[in-house]
């Protein structure tokens, strides 16, 4: 069904406020389950989405379970994306638009023989990479060099330098993303910094 | 510059997803260069996504069979939301690698909408090289076309469109001359004759093969299929 979702009349906007979108409480409800894995959190916005995702996807796919799959492929990356959505970037609608229609995109793709190739991520990035943040990230990314010795480190330094420095993460967001102990990623942030310090100075010389 | 950009209606498709990759690319790769189409873009997704997921909207739109809403309810919600939360998985976005394609000994940086695009081998004819992306589309091809300084395509016109998106380096051809971020949607009333004086690397998509249309460049058709 190729729904022409922006015919919708202009004045539908204006009807009542009462259908309208609860944007700062799905904001609130994605940060949370980023933050603390709040599972109450997600069961609000499993709620909210879910119901209109299948609708949706209903239109997209002519097989019920393939119709499910889109709800349940969605929904699960809601839950293991959120700490890629930045709010100041976008409302939670925009975010989850996204990642619902990658998933519908990358399954239709399987499905017409075309191939299992999950492209959608790459023509529609699900992580904001956006001007300021961007520069900095790529000027990371500039130095070969530093990428080179990053993935040589241990895999678990590798996950606390790259959580910390490329997905700008906090020590705290990223030792409940990683499931450690506070004080661990701090000692593992710290111990990788000494071995980059001395790796890149060495390679500079 | 960029003075050729994506129409409207083909924003709005890719938004909505209900282009082919290939289109989809393209238009990727274009908004990654241009600041005007990637804040349409915004703007359309942003206006789609509220639309989406706007109760009263999808009443009134959707086709709201009886079926459909039986499946709403069939659908165990709760279970769903159970086997989700159970997974402690975290998905960490990579930092971007970026990677680069060769063209006689020049060094080109492949743009991220194609970083896992499977690419053919490099196959040569005069000053053009091209490397056809492996999308199985059918009919519609997919290519990067790179044209060494004083290349170009024999005049021509083709029975479906052909898009070009310049990655790199100008081409000119009648109508004038062309940048790097270009978009240039072509239909079967354009007939055309690009030339680069300096070189250029293009992202193409064409869904059928070149139409040769100049005296002894007729003897190419055979070949119009292999450019694009
Ligand atoms: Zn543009």
């Amino acid at each position: 069904m190729q729904t022409n979702l922006l015919s919708r009349p202009t004045s539908a906007k204006s009807t009542s406020m009462s259908d309208k979108i609860n944007h700062p409480q799905l904001c609130q409800w994605l940060e949370s389950v980023a933050t603390n894995r709040d599972k109450v959190a997600f069961t609000h916005l499993f709620h909210f989405f879910a119901p209109k995702i299948l609708r949706i996807a209903r239109g997209k796919f002519p097989n019920e379970a393939q119709a499910n799959e889109v709800v349940q492929d969605t929904m699960s990356n809601v839950w293991r994306k959120a700490h890629l959505f930045n709010q100041d970037k976008g409302a939670a609608t925009t975010w989850v638009y996204t990642v619902m229609r990658n998933v519908t995109f990358d399954m239709l793709r399987k499905i017409q023989g075309n191939k299992e190739d999950n492209l959608s991520d790459d023509i529609w990035p699900v992580a904001e990479k956006m001007s300021c943040e961007d520069e900095v990230f790529e000027d990371h990314l500039a130095n070969e060099n530093l990428l080179d010795v990053i993935e040589a480190l241990p895999q678990a330094q590798q996950d606390v330098v790259k959580g910390f420095y490329f997905r700008e993460m906090s020590q705290e967001q990223l030792a409940v993303h990683l499931n450690l102990p506070l004080g661990t990623v701090k000692s593992r942030l710290r111990l990788a910094l000494g071995k980059l310090k001395v790796q890149l100075g060495e390679q500079h010389d | 510059m960029i003075n050729h950009h994506p129409k409207f209606e083909l924003i709005q498709a890719f938004v909505n997803g209900d282009l082919p990759a290939s289109l989809s690319a393209g238009v990727a790769i274009h908004a990654d260069m241009c600041p005007v189409c990637q804040q349409t873009i915004a703007q359309i997704t942003e206006q789609v996504a509220e639309a989406s997921f706007e109760e009263e909207y999808l009443d009134r739109f959707i086709v709201d069979d009886i079926e459909a809403l039986d499946a709403v309810a069939v659908i165990d919600f709760d279970h769903m939301i159970d086997d989700i939360v159970e997974s402690s998985d975290i998905s960490v976005a990579l930092p971007k690698v970026e990677k680069t394609i060769s063209f006689n000994d020049k060094t080109y940086t492949i743009p991220t909408a194609l970083s896992n695009m499977e690419l053919g081998k490099h196959a040569h004819i005069g000053k053009l090289t091209r490397s056809r992306i492996q999308l199985n589309e059918n009919e519609i091809h997919t290519s990067l076309l790179h044209i060494q300084p004083g290349g170009g395509v024999p005049e021509h016109t083709h029975k479906g469109f052909e898009l070009t998106v310049l990655l790199e380096g100008s081409f000119h051809d009648e109508s004038g001359e062309y940048v790097k971020g270009d978009f240039i949607m072509l239909d079967s009333s354009h007939q055309h004759h690009p030339i680069s004086t300096n070189g250029c690397l293009c992202y193409t998509v064409a869904n059928d093969a070149l139409h040769f249309t100049q005296g002894i460049n007729k003897l190419l058709n055979p070949i119009g299929s292999f450019i694009y």
